[in-house]
């Protein structure tokens, strides 16, 4: 097969210009799968991760938007004294954009030093003392700062709020970098917030063995009798419910993504069934000369193969790129998805393409492998 | 024991629903050394004996030995490395690869045998050298004339040193001085070399190149005496097969 080789890539050079637009083809659906399969990753990391199963997030009852839900920032204490509760962090949020955004800018406002132990956060600049210390002081999220082209020491002005970055930081959970941190206070007593003595939202994390869904019932039940009824959720379930739309279109995507598998496919077969069908005089004078038929099976599996494979290198190298780089989001209600890339979706683009680029070949190759002989050799 | 035995050998076709028989119980022995053109009208069998003594077509019946191995019996793949090993094809239109230099066409029919690269090497160059085209040996097929495309697929059959070189009419797209110097070619590779020759041409000059005559005719096949090789008589023929 290897000895080969030579004429396989000679052969797919002869078309350069058929090989160009197979390839880039290939490239551009692999691109459009590697990031609808990057949304569906960050999705499920938003979803699913640990962070999401084991904190819980406590909003207004029937409330969905950040800027209706008004929780007195009081009830912390009160969730706090139920067993099963570590600790309680109040957050008010701000967003720009309460329906779907690829570029929403989200505020959390929250103590600074429970900020700093809740969240594993890593400051890439700029320091924690000038966040604690500075009342306008704001740090934020790396994916943010790309997409806003911040740095520390900058002025950010957005609707009526006026901020100072003051630190870039980066987290492990990728939603996290899409987020701006003040301090409570400061989004509290933003003009047009009017939130003084309230809060979007109480986080709970809880202790090692408590059950999540038995402490969220016990926080609704004790703050039924207070001044705003309450409902309580894991942070993962918070967070599919505010983005239930988003989720459904998500999920719709998932068929986008198989589609462009199918193009793939469809592209790189025709491709090579009219390279083989150009070719069928050659491939009889292979097997005349003693090139056995199941070696030319080979022959065009790899040709079909390697245009696959350029197109998906090509394809899932260009996401990966604008998805390191990019620092692209899409968020709703104060809750982001990031696009991120990641090894398996590297991997995943990849062995799609060289499974399509196999599917795509074997019809082809079977025919140029089975051709009789003289058939092929008297044509023109 | 001849080199190439035929034994009651035919092949039918259908056509416009009528079967025709252009073989018919063909016996046929091949010495080693032997320089055999088949001759005869269009559609008497001559290219399909080719293809059968090839192993690139099926008969009907019958059997073909070659050098102790009935190749009739092979499976495509078998026949595919039998090829490889033992037989050499020249094609009328050349049928060079055109992606591939002339050395990489010649060299080809080595991929496939257990060679080391210097061997393959010196096969190679051997055998543009004896077809003289050593100094186009990295010209590709669009950059040769039809008589140097020719010498190119001679030397690729001739490169795997195989038993039996088959030649479907292989001066037969070409124009008379390059015909002549094919012809010459090929006598020279079967005196020089003992490379034995199976010749399919429609012409009967180019069919005098050759040491053993056969004519194929309504499904038989005869030879001419050795006589007609120098043009004195032109019927007197000798009925090999038993056939009809």
């Amino acid at each position: 097969m290897f000895r080969l080789v030579s004429y396989v890539l000679k052969g797919i050079w002869r078309h350069r210009a058929r090989t160009m637009l197979t390839v880039s083809g290939a490239a551009v659906a692999m691109f459009v799968f590697c990031f609808v399969g990057s949304v569906q990753e960050g999705l499920e990391r938003l979803t699913s991760d640990e962070d999401a199963q084991r904190t819980l997030i406590v909003f207004q009852e029937n409330r969905f938007c950040p800027t209706s839900s008004r929780l007195p920032e009081d009830y912390a204490r009160r969730i706090s004294e139920i067993p099963g509760v570590k600790d309680v962090m109040p957050v008010q949020v701000w967003t720009n954009n309460c329906r779907a955004s690829l570029d929403i800018v989200v505020f959390n406002g929250a103590p600074p030093k429970q900020l700093q132990t809740a969240r594993n956060l890593k400051l890439t600049s700029g320091s924690w003392s000038e966040f604690e210390s500075r009342r306008d002081a704001a740090i934020v999220g790396r994916n943010v700062a790309t997409r806003r082209n911040l740095k520390t020491g900058d002025q950010f002005s957005i609707g009526d709020l006026d901020v100072q970055v003051v630190g870039i930081f980066s987290s492990h959970v990728p939603a996290e970098e899409n987020l701006i941190y003040t301090g409570l206070e400061f989004l509290q007593y933003t003009r047009g917030l009017d939130s003084a003595g309230l809060v979007t939202q109480h986080e709970v994390h809880l202790t090692g063995n408590a059950d999540p869904d038995e402490i969220a019932s016990s926080i609704d039940e004790a703050l039924r009798a207070g001044p705003v009824a309450t409902t309580t959720r894991r942070k993962g379930a918070f967070q599919t419910s505010t983005l239930s739309d988003l989720v459904d279109l998500i999920g719709f995507a998932h068929y986008l993504g198989y589609a462009c598998v199918g193009l793939v496919l469809g592209l790189v077969a025709t491709t090579t069934v009219m390279a083989v069908q150009d070719r069928i005089k050659e491939h009889a004078v292979l097997q005349t000369i003693g090139v056995r038929p199941a070696r030319v099976f080979r022959i065009v599996i790899a040709e079909s193969l390697i245009l696959c494979l350029a197109g998906g290198f090509t394809g899932t190298l260009a996401a990966l790129t604008i998805l390191t780089w990019g620092g692209l989001a899409i968020g709703a209600e104060g809750v982001t998805i990031a696009f991120r890339p990641s090894i398996h979706l590297a991997m995943v683009g990849l062995l799609v393409s060289a499974v399509v680029g196999i599917l795509a070949g074997i019809i082809p190759a079977t025919q140029a492998a089975r051709t009789p002989i003289v058939t092929a050799l008297r044509q023109p | 024991m001849a080199l190439v035995e035929i034994r009651n050998l035919s092949k039918s076709f259908s056509k416009g629903g009528e079967v025709i028989f252009p073989l018919k119980d063909v016996d046929l022995d091949i010495e080693q050394g032997d320089f055999v053109s088949l001759m005869g009208p269009s559609g008497t069998g001559k290219s399909t004996l080719l293809n059968l003594i090839s192993g690139i077509d099926k008969p009907d019946q019958g059997t073909i030995v070659v050098d102790g191995v009935e190749v009739t019996k092979l499976s495509r793949g078998k026949l595919a490395d039998w090829r490889a090993a033992n037989l050499g094809y020249i094609f009328q239109t050349h049928n060079l690869i055109p992606v591939l230099t002339a050395y990489e066409n010649v060299e080809l029919p080595t991929l496939l045998l257990p060679l080391t690269s210097a061997e393959r090497r010196r096969r190679v160059e051997l055998a543009l050298e004896a077809v003289g085209l050593s100094d186009r040996a990295d010209h590709y097929p669009r950059q040769m004339s039809g008589g140097q495309e020719q010498r190119v697929g001679i030397a690729r059959a001739i490169v795997a040193h195989p038993k039996v070189v088959v030649a479907d009419e292989p001066t037969g797209s070409l124009d008379v001085k390059t015909s002549d110097q094919i012809q010459i070619l090929l006598q020279r590779l079967n005196r020089e070399l003992d490379i034995t020759l199976v010749m399919v041409t429609h012409d009967s000059e180019v069919s005098q190149i050759a040491s053993r005559q056969m004519v194929l005719d309504d499904g038989k096949i005869l030879e001419r005496d050795s006589n007609h090789s120098n043009g004195t008589s032109s019927s007197q023929h000798v009925q090999l097969t038993g056939g009809q």
